[in-house]
């Protein structure tokens, strides 16, 4: 019973503070020790780096847009925070998706570096 | 030897073959659930648990003897008395399922809906984060049971000195006669 409780109190322990993209630049920026570059993050995030995917397969090259799962096809949701309110509002969900993609386009974690380029290249689009 | 223990039919083939495909399922369906690449196979994967459990949940009222749901439904009263002879150290010894692996078992059948259902719901995108939250917090229950489910195997076939894995591949198990406390079947 107390296990059950326990997982039913998990599940609605969803972080309740939110966070701003503007957020996740900062960390990212402060984790990595040097300021971000948009353009390196174009590039990073339009090319294959080293996987068979690049963040673009599915994100497309245009963020602003919706994207397409480049296995099941189904429709995902703009990236850009400008087209998409709820993006970069929550940490864990941040964490857990760079995580997860990071591993499946270049069969490793992305650097602080990196997810500050991609951030501020994310932000800049209007 | 063979005058004081008898072999019984204790698991039918069907039940036999659920609980391994549900353990290649499962297992498949957890070690691609954080790739993108595999989704078409964890997808795949929980679909199959799903229809395994649908089978079980069937064969728990129409399949044989020691399957059925009613020969293990875990009562409270069973179940302290099945935890305290293991406290003595005496533990009661059952043919089929103990009350505290009959427990685990309904809360797997239990964490395997919820996980099906709402990996299923988060696939064709209704009900949100709630639903992707439940998913892994249904699954990763199912995890923790199937952990203390191995655990009971090794101690329980320790405990009674029989082998629990080597009957749920055969289907047979070696009965002491005079541990016969058990006559349901």
């Amino acid at each position: 019973m107390r296990r059950t409780l326990a997982i039913a109190a998990l599940l609605f322990a969803a972080t309740v503070h939110a966070e701003t993209p503007r957020d996740f630049l900062t960390r990212f920026e402060k984790e990595a020790g040097s300021t971000a570059s948009a353009e390196r993050g174009a590039r990073f995030f339009t090319t294959k780096q080293g996987g068979e995917w690049s963040c673009s397969s599915c994100h497309t090259e245009r963020p602003m847009q919706a994207g397409r799962h480049a296995k099941t096809d189904k429709p995902i949701n703009p990236l850009a925070p400008a087209a998409n309110a709820e993006r970069f509002t929550d940490a864990a969900k941040v964490d857990k998706w760079f995580r997860r993609n990071c591993n499946d386009t270049l069969n490793r974690t992305c650097s602080a570096q990196e997810k500050a380029d991609v951030m501020a290249w994310l932000l800049a689009q209007k | 030897m063979s005058t004081d223990t008898q072999p019984i039919r204790v698991w039918d083939l069907p039940t036999r073959i659920f609980h391994w495909s549900l353990v290649a399922s499962f297992l498949i369906a957890f070690l691609t659930a954080e790739s993108e690449k595999l989704r078409d196979i964890h997808v795949a994967a929980g679909y199959t648990l799903a229809g395994l459990i649908a089978f079980r949940l069937l064969w728990g009222f129409v399949g044989g003897g020691y399957s059925r749901f009613a020969e293990f439904l875990p009562t409270p009263r069973k179940l302290i008395d099945y935890i305290k002879s293991l406290i003595k150290g005496r533990p009661q010894h059952h043919v089929g399922h103990n009350p505290a692996g009959a427990v685990a078992i309904f809360l797997l059948l239990g964490f395997g809906i919820i996980a099906a259902a709402s990996g299923w719901a988060t696939y064709e995108d209704i009900g949100g984060h709630f639903m992707e939250e439940l998913h892994e917090g249904a699954s990763n229950g199912m995890m923790a049971i199937v952990v203390i489910h191995i655990a009971g195997v090794i101690v329980s076939s320790w405990l009674h000195q029989e082998n629990l894995v080597l009957a749920m591949i055969t289907g047979w198990k070696k009965i002491r006669n005079s541990a016969h406390e058990n006559p349901a079947g």
